[in-house]
Formats: structure tokens, sequence, C-alpha cells
């Protein structure tokens, strides 16, 4: 990345940072007070950015497993890059979701002393730990050698820090790289069925809920993995254009592959998720045509038509499509589709609840917390500036200070 | 005065099955309610006598009553549907708590663990009828004027009532404020602290019609046995498999 976008991201994350403490301390002192969300609608914008960083892990997980797993030297450069992306997308994901908590403390010890593996949201604990533990692992093992050599050139605290990650050691030579390579490779092997059944059970986690009209669905599932990889296959591909050196058309010929499969995905995600509008509206269910009403005609519904489908879609896929040549056209476009990407989110999670479960509920017992009409509050916000502000300093701090992106590209070459 | 009844009072039938299902085996019991929405008067007094039996807080509703218009004038009609928990039979609400925090007890009723509960909302997005809300630490008195009076004001009677917990399963909660179950799911219990003690449920005592009769769905020779098995009979949202223990007589 260039230097000059190190200070003003980072200035940008510091004051993230202090704007979001407000909402933190609201939040952690008066618990879920504060939010706008409530039983009705029990499920909020933390959750859509849950879902939201979830998707972006999908994509470097994926550069992962194709550039470990499969040996595709293409990929190499951002290889490493990759792996550390999904580790600071976990720590979102987990943050927004302990803050989501009513009793958050619990989660820390109830699922190891009463867990319950009828339930996906266990499944989701489980497979989230596995992730966090393998992706800790790889991207360790992905630049150990370089910080265990960088111990010695560096000073002050980074030559602490580099210290304490070297574990005592001041040696390191071509036989231990071949066996973190390997090491490397075989966590690949296993972050695959670990990987894809966290990702697939993030979308089983909403299709399984029995009378949900846009959720409870088969394609669900399907819908979850494709939009993860569209999603975070887009932040791949803008984080190459801003990491990868175009030495000899490396981040050119990169994009250039990236680019495509993007365009691809973009395609399918569109076509499944018309699919999904056109059943849904033929069903005629009144639960149904409701919440799929909430989306496209309903007050939020610019969200859907200029967010997603003009800003997010349409204009990515007319630079995907006529402009793919161009490294900085597709980059363009896939910032669009990631940034936006929230929005998808957005509109997958509160539509679905804002639909009452049983005629004449809305006219009962007012009271905000028993409305679906919701919109995100400033607390929310402020909280989500936080989270994301921290994953952003910590992505910098990482690929700055860290041997993230400068690292030797790991693989099976040098096991082989 | 019992000459001019033509029959006994529901109610003190079903506190005389009631003290026979408790005296009983235990194993035995399910219980169950059955609303008859034919009597049904729209009082909401089941409902503000729940909010006061479990000290439901502010946003936070065990047992709404529905209403329902149906009709274009002058041909029209209101039709009132109390809605408790269905304690289903088969409910989707336990099946997706990651922690166990939420099961059907040995007497067919739903329950949550307050000091279980993580607070995920994930049984209230599972239900298929709304009858879970969580307590998101709302005070009736939070933004009401400091009164000077002896009855009046946030530090007397009022915040007073409101700190004191409720009785729900039977169990000494810590005061409103300091814990459980603020952050956690909440629902109808079937008032299981007054049947321990062989009281009805709030709900079944206040209501002015007698249009909610409860007992258990095991005794042949019961009030509720009996409604069950009428053709008016029927559950909300039987399509969906999930087996309530509520059943509304049309």
């Amino acid at each position: 990345m260039q230097y000059r976008l190190f200070p003003i991201l980072s200035i940008l994350a510091i004051a993230g940072l202090v704007i979001g403490s407000y909402g933190m301390f609201d939040r952690l002192v008066n618990g879920l007070y504060p939010v706008a969300f409530g039983s009705y609608v029990p499920w909020g914008l933390w959750v859509a950015f849950y879902l939201f960083f979830l998707g972006l892990s999908a994509g470097a997980f994926l550069v992962t497993i194709l550039t470990y797993l499969l040996n595709i030297k293409a990929f190499k450069s951002i290889g490493p890059l990759s792996a550390f992306m999904v580790l600071v997308c976990l720590l979102c994901e987990v943050l927004f979701i302990l803050l989501d908590l009513g009793t958050m403390h619990r989660a820390f010890y109830q699922f190891f002393l009463t867990p319950s593996f009828s339930s996906l949201l266990t499944w989701m604990f489980v497979l989230f730990n596995l992730m966090g533990i393998i992706y800790t692992l790889k991207t360790y093992f992905l630049v150990r050698g370089e910080i265990i050599q960088g111990a010695a050139h560096q000073k002050g605290l980074l030559k602490t820090i580099y210290r304490i990650l070297s574990f005592g050691r001041s040696h390191y030579d071509e036989a231990m790289r071949s066996a973190d390579d390997h090491r490397v490779h075989r966590l690949a092997w296993l972050s695959l069925p670990v990987g894809l059944l966290f990702y697939a059970t993030n979308g089983a986690f909403f299709a399984i809920l029995i009378n949900r009209p846009i959720w409870n669905s088969a394609v669900t599932p399907l819908l979850f993995v494709v939009a993860a990889l569209l999603s975070g296959g887009a932040l791949v591909a803008f984080l190459t254009y801003l990491y990868v050196d175009n030495g000899q058309g490396l981040r050119d010929t990169l994009l250039k592959y990236l680019g495509r499969s993007i365009l691809f995905l973009l395609c399918l995600f569109l076509v499944l998720q018309a699919i999904q509008f056109f059943v849904g509206y033929q069903t005629g269910r009144t639960d149904i045509v409701t919440a799929l009403n909430h989306i496209t005609v309903g007050p939020h519904a610019w969200i859907f038509w200029v967010v997603h489908l003009g800003i997010g879609s349409i204009i990515p896929l007319l630079l995907l499509t006529f402009a793919q040549k161009s490294a900085k056209a597709v980059a363009a476009a896939c910032f669009l589709i990631f940034v936006t990407f929230v929005a998808v989110r957005y509109n997958f999670i509160i539509p679905d609840l804002a639909v009452y479960k049983l005629e004449g509920l809305e006219f009962v017992f007012r009271h905000a917390r028993l409305s679906t009409d919701y919109v995100p509050n400033l607390n929310e916000w402020l909280v989500a500036v936080w989270i994301i502000s921290l994953g952003l300093l910590a992505f910098l701090l990482g690929t700055r200070y860290l041997p993230i992106v400068n690292a030797k590209l790991g693989g099976m070459d040098h096991a082989s | 005065m019992s000459r001019f009844l033509p029959v006994e009072d529901g109610l003190v039938r079903m506190q005389r099955e009631l003290k026979r299902a408790l005296d009983g085996d235990p194993q035995k019991i399910k219980w169950g309610m059955v609303i008859d929405l034919a009597k049904c008067t729209g009082c909401h007094a089941c409902t503000v006598a729940c909010v006061a039996e479990n000290k439901l807080p502010p946003g936070v509703v065990y047992r709404p009553v529905l209403e329902i218009e149906m009709g274009t004038y002058p041909a029209v009609r209101r039709n009132f549907i109390p809605r408790p928990c269905l304690q289903c039979q088969n409910p989707p609400c336990t099946k997706v708590c990651p922690v166990t925090a939420t099961y059907k007890n040995e007497a067919g009723v739903v329950v949550v663990d307050y000091n279980r509960c993580i607070g995920c909302r994930y049984c209230l997005v599972a239900c298929p009828y709304s009858a879970r809300t969580s307590d998101f630490g709302e005070w009736y008195t939070r933004g009401t004027t400091e009164g000077q009076g002896v009855v009046q004001g946030q530090k007397t009677a009022a915040a007073g009532y409101e700190v004191d917990p409720s009785a729900e399963y039977g169990k000494k909660w810590p005061p409103r404020g300091k814990g459980s179950p603020i952050g956690n799911a909440r629902k109808c219990h079937f008032c299981l602290h007054r049947l321990a003690v062989g009281m009805l449920p709030a709900c079944v005592t206040t209501c002015i019609g007698r249009a909610t009769i409860f007992g258990n769905r095991n005794d042949p020779e019961s009030l509720i046995f009996q409604m069950i098995g009428s053709a008016r009979a029927f559950q909300l949202k039987a399509e969906l498999g999930t087996q309530p223990a509520v059943y509304y007589l049309a």
C-alpha cells in the first residue's frame, strides 16, 4: 500500500475509535437498553454487519484455499494478506455478535457448560473458534520466518513484539521454512471443510427457521455462500490493487483473474436473487409478499434500488464487463461491491423480521420494543463505527509492522 | 344461590381439578389451556393480570389479546384472540437455543432458565407466534418526574415496586436491575410458581368471561380434556407441526 494512505487511514481509524467509544460506553454500562431493536425485530444493524464481515472473510478464505491448497501461484503474493484478513474479519464478527447478546458474559462459559448441539448457533460457535485457531496458526507459520529474522533488525517496541512472537528462536533456515510450509498446507486442508461448513452453517442458521417469509428457503444457504464469496472476493481484489506491487504486471494479471471471477459471482448472485424475488412474489403469500415489498417499495427501498442495485451491482457490472482490462476500473468495481454489500445484508435481516407473524399483533400492547418499525439509532451506529475502526486499525498495524505483505509467499514450493 | 346456577362455575371446577392433579402422580401431568374465543370480551384483564403477576417491565408481554376487525361498515365485527405462549409440544424455540437455556419441562411447559440464557434472541426469531419477548432493561419510572409525596415519584412507591423481583419459576430473583432476567428472553410459563402452590394461572382467574380453561390434559375427567375434544377446537398454525398445548374454540 502506498505509504501516504497509511497515516490517513490510521487517523480515520483512531477517530472512529474515539467517536465510537461513546456508543461502546453506553452499551457496556446500560446493556441493550440504548439500542433501537426490540422483540419483534430482535436483530438489527449489528447482525447485518456481522454478516457483512462474514462475507468479507469468505473471500479471503477462498484465496487462501486457492493459494495453499490448490497451489495456484498467481495468488501467492496475497496469500499471507488474505490469511490475516480472515483473522481481522473474524475479530469484527465476534465483537458484533458479542455486543448483540443480552447477557454477553455468559457466552464465555455457557457454551462449554450446557451446549445444545441441536442448535446451529452452537455449531457456529464451534466452527468460528476452529476458524480462529486455524487462521491464527496459518498466519503465524506464514510469517514466522520473517519474524524470527526480523527480530534482529527491529528496534524498540517492535523488537520486543518480534522477540515474543519468535518464542525464543533466533535462527530460521530452509528446513524450518519447509516444515512451516508443510504445516500451512495441512492447515489449508483442514480449513477447507471447516470453512465451507462455517459459511454454509451461517446460511442454514436462517434457512431452518419455519414460518420466516424470506429466510425459510433451500436457496438461502446457497445464496449465502455466493454472497460471501462475492463480497469477500471483491475485497481481496481491492486489497490486491492496493498492496501488490505491479512488477512484471503481476498485480494486473491477478486483477484480471479476480475481476472475471467476481463478474461471474455477481451475475450468479443477481440471478439467484431474481429467482428468490420471482418465486416469492408468485406464491402470493401475504407474509412473503409483505417482506419483499419492504425491500422493493417500502420506506427504505432506496437501499435496494440505489445502494445495492445501482451503486453495488449495475455500475460494477458495467465496469467489469467493459473495462475489465483496466486494473483501476476492476478495483473501483470491487470497492463498490464490497462497500455496498452491507445493504444486501441489511435487506436480508430486517425485512424478514419486519413482518408481523400474527394478524392483529400490531394493534395491541403498543411499545417501541413491540413494533416492526426499526431504524438503527445513534448508539448502534457508534458501536458499529468503533468495531469497524478497531478492525481497520488492526489491519493497518498488522500489514505495516508485521511481515504480512512482504512475507516469503509460503505454499508447497519449499516443501517439495 | 347455587340453585339458580345451572352448573358449577368453571373456575371452581378447575381449582378442584388442579388440586386433584397436584395430589396425583406428577408424571401424569401435562398442563394445557383452552381459550373460548366466543366468550372472550376483549377486556384485556388477562394481559394486565399477567403483567402484574410476573412484574413485567415495559416492552415485555406474555399474553396480549389480538384484536382483529373483519368486514366493512356496516357489516363489521371484531374478534379477540388472547395469545399466551402456546407451549408447543414440538417447540421450534427450544431446538435453536445454543445453551439449553429453554426447554420443555416434564409437565409439557416450555420454560426459560434465566441463569443460562445468553440473550441471543434466536428463540424469539424462531417462535412462529411471537410469543417471546426480550427484556431490554426498560423501567416504568425511567424519565418520570421526582415526586415529593409519599406514594408518588421514582424514589418512593413506584421505584420500590419495580425493583421488587417477580416470583417467576418459584425462585428468588435479585432485585430488578441486578442481572437476570434483564437481557434474557422471557415468555409465558403458565404461572408455574402459582401452580406449585395450588393456584390457577393469573390469566385464568381474572378472565371475566370464563373464556380461559386450564388443567391437566391427561385427566379424562377434566374440563380441559372435554374442551379439547370439542368439534370447535383448533390450534394456531397447526400446519407448522408445532403441536401447541393451547387450543382455541372457534
